[in-house]
């Protein structure tokens, strides 16, 4: 499409914008309300041009480019109209050093003065170098206002975490709300009253916290005054550089930009053109990343153990010391546990080092509790292909979105951004699950179900498609016949009577099911870490094959599935860490290394232990060397996200302390064993190797890489299919009059290696606590429990304490706790289950009793 | 709120649920935003933009009796200032408050469209036009006769 700009002729794709294809083409029309990711608003005004053949002036960002169209940015009535309009946006916001001609000399005097609490002028706020006001003041020349001032005088808005609301320095562009409502799903502010007292508002003014808010700072991002603000950039001075990386909080892979000052991180945001991301985060990537890097928990000196007390000694001695004592033990005598929080070649190189240097084949980690373990052990019992590789930007795609096992809000919220945007299309959401989950808002169905139910549900909603939906079809599949017979003797009555859900609303997911293709099904850890996990996938598999939808599996760490590509091709013999901590009750394993954190009882003695990791722990009390291994930001490597999508991140800041890369110690302590060949120089050394090694990243460039191409694991391209066919067994879990609650634990990666971010953070600790118990307000009542006293969880095996949080989401008779793999053992709700390290098998419904603690 | 199911969860139907309570009430209750929202799943925030934004919801529990005078151009002309004074007398309270007794709550409103016949003031939906102090007094003495009886 041809189109003229100022007499200028540019080619324009269709479906832009005239402020989009200026833009492009960089000519400059000024706007205030406008956002790239943003639906068009038109609210400023101050985008108006002038189209030959049209009457008045039209704002540039909500209307569309038509062939041949002649439109003009600049003339001395645009000029004049845009002036006035920025006049009357300035006569309600503090613009006293906008239009001050001492403004140039002003610079040496302002370091300081920002830490007043009113704002009443540029250099007394703390967007000042960032505003989008100012650079549009700049750009029209305004250097008066002829409009009387008004400061609107509201209370800068302070109670919640991580940022200050100051509405009066907002314009009411209303990118705020737009960005919470359209992207995020949240609504929690949006335009309340009228006229001259219209501003932007929660619910009885509310704070954010109580309003629903996710405090996934995009509305932060968004705004172009100084209205919302960081907290923490309050007192700092604009940033001399930005460095890219991408966040290791979850399994998604955003890609982030910090901000530094004299090599120090600023802050972290999502990168506007991260692939996965798109310019959004979450609460964790956002906010939590500078204090988990500089927390005051890390480890900055090698340490070991003299004298019965740890002490701080130099890297040759600690690792001098480290060899010598590992030499000493036979290969089976040595356990190790790696991270699924490191990079792919921190990985690579610690099972390299099992199997050349300790000759052991007791190597393992959380991987084997993942879901993806439970799946791969499906496949292969039943001789399926397993295809864990999915594309995110495919689920807004969907007609049908089937969501169990995890609230992906809080587990996974980018996918959960794509499940909005495909309910924005229509599609149906359906969500099974006992907890009312905050994305219930936006179902179609939700399917409220008894706790661990699951695979009634599935089964008999394929055993409704089995009967409803054309069988020649179907009957093709590999395995039918059997599926068909297991399902026979399953049904209505008995799986409403399973699992508690209203007939009508069983009758409705399937119909939904059939009719509304494709179909995404997305499952979470909450569904496989049941004793009958395998079952409850199994039935989920079946569904998938019937409805040809795609199976999204959740993997919850951030390179779990880079852990499990190479765990498949490196470590097949494996002995799994349950057995490693058993044999050491037995006194099998005698000498642990432990990359990554885990629980594990008082009950295992080892003879000698090492831990590498970035934070202090409890477990470093039984350690006999603790080498400090440098965080994220500090190295640079490999990640293989949620999708399969392996990206690299990039070191951001040198290692704090003496810290040093995992690979680095590894290939150290190696060399100090007397095996040259794992000396390396960079982590891009070992990335080539690893490339030739591994099946899974073969293909995979080093160069492209570097480059940002899209790169995914390879797999098997058409797998093949295989219906499996269901068991029926009653389930066992239930509470008694002892025990009258279950407890159920919802997984999240509330934690990077041994540091638990709700406890060292206190502003996130508030929005969620790895320390809650969380009930609902009828059990409260009853057990005259209270927000925020202690509580004292007990089952058959053992009791701990945590914090009372009464939500109406919780289902009634139950318990949600978190479990963090990380958590020391007076803590972790693993206490309730022995042996310990039986721990995430066992504890997602366990019959429990409730008091208050003291 | 549990009259609410009456109502199909569309979103669309805010508006009207809200004039519903109203009716009913004479004020949206707190309590009926969270009912709504849960309802039509929509966040408690925006409904309160939405009831924020018409005048003809209050947040504030109304009077059983609504007298609303308006104070628009032609009605200030022809003496609707005077009118307000001597209703804010008879009833003693401002103008948006409700009396102690909980029987009358005094508004004011820029223009009902009316002016030929200014001043205005309406009573529980009944216009009164050509109001003066004399005739507003014997309105409120109607009132509070009918509300004896």
């Amino acid at each position: 499409m041809i189109i003229f700009i100022d007499g200028k002729k540019f080619g324009i794709e269709s479906k832009k914008t005239i402020l989009e294809a200026a833009r492009e083409n960089e000519i400059y029309i000024p706007s205030l309300c406008d956002h790239s990711r943003l639906s068009p608003f038109s609210g400023c005004r101050l985008c108006i041009v002038e189209i030959k053949g049209r009457r008045g002036y039209v704002p540039s960002c909500s209307t569309y480019v038509e062939e041949g169209m002649d439109v003009k940015t600049d003339s001395p009535r645009l000029r004049k109209m845009r002036k006035q309009i920025l006049e009357l946006i300035l006569s309600e916001h503090p613009n006293a050093c906008l239009i001050c001609s001492e403004k140039e000399n002003c610079d040496e005097y302002k370091s300081t003065i920002r830490k007043v609490g009113e704002v009443t002028g540029c250099v007394l706020c703390p967007n000042n170098g960032r505003c989008e006001l100012q650079d549009v003041v700049k750009a029209l020349k305004i250097d008066k206002v002829r409009f009387p001032s008004v400061y609107r005088n509201y209370e800068v808005k302070k109670n919640d975490p991580f940022f200050d609301r100051n509405y009066n320095l907002c314009i009411l562009c209303g990118r705020c709300v737009r960005v919470c409502h359209d992207l995020r799903g949240s609504s929690a502010v949006s335009f309340v009253f009228r006229g001259s007292k219209a501003g932007i508002g929660t619910v009885f003014d509310q704070t954010l916290l109580e309003a629903g808010c996710q405090f996934c700072g995009a509305c932060v991002d968004v705004c172009p005054t100084g209205a919302l603000t960081e907290r923490a950039l309050k007192y700092e001075t604009l940033p001399d550089e930005t460095r890219k990386t991408i966040c290791p909080f979850c399994s998604i892979g955003c890609e982030l930009k910090m901000e530094l000052k004299e090599g120090r991180i600023l802050n972290s945001a999502p990168s506007e053109d991260g692939p996965v991301n798109q310019g959004q985060a979450c609460v964790k990537g956002r906010f939590t990343i500078k204090d988990a890097v500089y927390s005051s928990q890390r480890i900055l000196k090698p340490m070991i153990r003299k004298n019965k007390e740890l002490e701080e000694v130099s890297w040759e001695e600690a690792l001098d010391f480290v060899a010598k004592k590992l030499k000493k033990y036979k290969g089976k005598e040595i356990g190790l546990i790696a991270s699924p929080q490191v990079s792919n070649e921190d990985n690579f190189l610690i099972h390299k080092f099992a199997e050349y240097v300790l000759k052991t084949e007791n190597i393992d980690s959380v991987v084997r509790f993942s879901s993806y373990a439970v799946f791969q052990d499906l496949a292969q019992k039943n001789g399926f292909e397993l295809n864990l590789n999915f594309k995110i930007e495919d689920i807004s795609k969907a007609k049908t979105i089937f969501l169990l096992g995890a609230d992906i809000v809080v587990t996974h919220p980018i996918i959960w951004l794509e499940v909005l945007r495909a309910v924005n299309n229509g599609a149906k959401l359906i969500v099974a699950s006992s907890v009312d989950f905050f994305l219930n808002r936006f179902s179609s169905l939700w399917l409220k179900m008894k706790p661990g139910s699951e695979y009634f549900l599935l089964s008999f909603l394929s055993k409704v498609i089995i009967d409803k939906s054309k069988v020649e079809n179907l009957a093709q599949i590999e395995g039918f016949k059997n599926l068909k017979s297991s399902l026979d003797e399953l049904d209505l009555s008995q799986a409403i009577e399973k699992t508690d859900i209203e007939e009508e609303n069983i009758k409705k997911a399937a119909e939904i099911l059939i009719k509304e293709t494709p179909s995404v099904f997305i499952f979470g850890m909450e569904l496989t870490q049941l004793p009958w996990g395998s079952q409850n996938l199994a039935g989920l598999w079946n569904l998938s094959l019937q409805t040809q939808g795609q199976l999204v599996p959740l993997g919850l760490e951030t390179n779990l599935r880079g852990l499990f590509e190479l765990n498949r091709h490196c470590s097949s013999n494996t002995k799994g860490f349950k057995r490693i901590i058993q044999d050491a009750e037995e006194g099998k394993v005698k000498a642990l290394y432990l990359a990554s954190p885990i629980p594990y009882s008082q009950k295992a003695k080892f003879e000698f232990l090492v831990i590498q990791d970035s934070f202090m722990s409890e477990n470093m009390k039984k350690a006999d060397a603790v080498l400090p291994a440098a965080s994220f930001a500090e190295i640079e490597g490999t990640f293989v996200n949620v999708e399969g999508r392996i990206q690299k991140f990039n070191k951001v800041i040198e290692p704090l302390g003496e810290a040093k890369p995992d690979w680095w110690i590894i290939s150290q302590l190696a060399q100090k064993m007397g095996h040259n060949e794992l000396n390396y120089n960079a982590s891009s050394e070992i990335s080539k190797e690893m490339i030739k090694n591994i099946p899974g990243f073969s293909g995979i460039s080093f160069q492209k890489l570097k480059k940002g191409e899209r790169l995914f694991i390879q797999e098997e391209k058409k797998g093949k299919k295989k219906f499996v066919p269901i068991k029926f067994f009653s389930t066992s879990i239930e509470t008694s009059k002892e025990y009258p609650f279950l407890m159920l634990v919802d997984y999240n990666l509330d934690y990077y290696k041994n540091l638990d971010l709700s406890q060292e953070i206190k502003a996130f600790g508030i929005i969620r606590n790895s320390r809650w118990f969380k009930i609902n307000p009828n059990d409260a009542k009853k057990t005259k429990l209270k927000d925020g006293e202690t509580m004292e969880v007990e089952s058959s095996k053992g009791k701990v304490k945590g914090i009372v949080k009464v939500l109406e989401s919780v289902p009634r008779g139950t318990i949600v706790a978190s479990f963090l793999w990380n958590e020391e053992e007076t803590i972790s709700v693993a206490r309730l289950v022995s042996p310990l390290s039986n721990a995430s098998h066992s504890l997602v419904l366990l019959p429990v009793k409730i008091k208050r603690g003291k | 709120m549990e009259n609410l199911s009456e109502f199909e969860a569309n979103q669309k139907d805010l508006i009207h649920i809200l004039h519903k309570i109203q009716a009913e009430y004479g004020y949206i209750p707190s309590q009926a935003l969270s009912s709504i929202s849960k309802h039509l799943k929509i966040s408690e925030s925006e409904i309160f933009g939405v009831l924020t934004f018409y005048k003809a919801f209050s947040l504030k529990p109304r009077g059983k009796h609504l007298v609303t005078i308006c104070t628009g151009t032609a009605c200030h002309v022809r003496g609707a200032p005077m009118i307000l004074d001597e209703l804010k007398r008879q009833l003693s309270i401002e103008p948006g408050e409700t009396t102690e007794d909980d029987l009358f709550t005094l508004e004011t409103v820029n223009c009902v469209g009316a002016c030929a016949l200014g001043p205005i003031v309406i009573s529980d939906g009944d216009y009164h036009g050509q109001m003066n102090t004399r005739e507003v007094n014997k309105l409120i003495k109607k009132i509070k006769k009918e509300i004896k009886e």
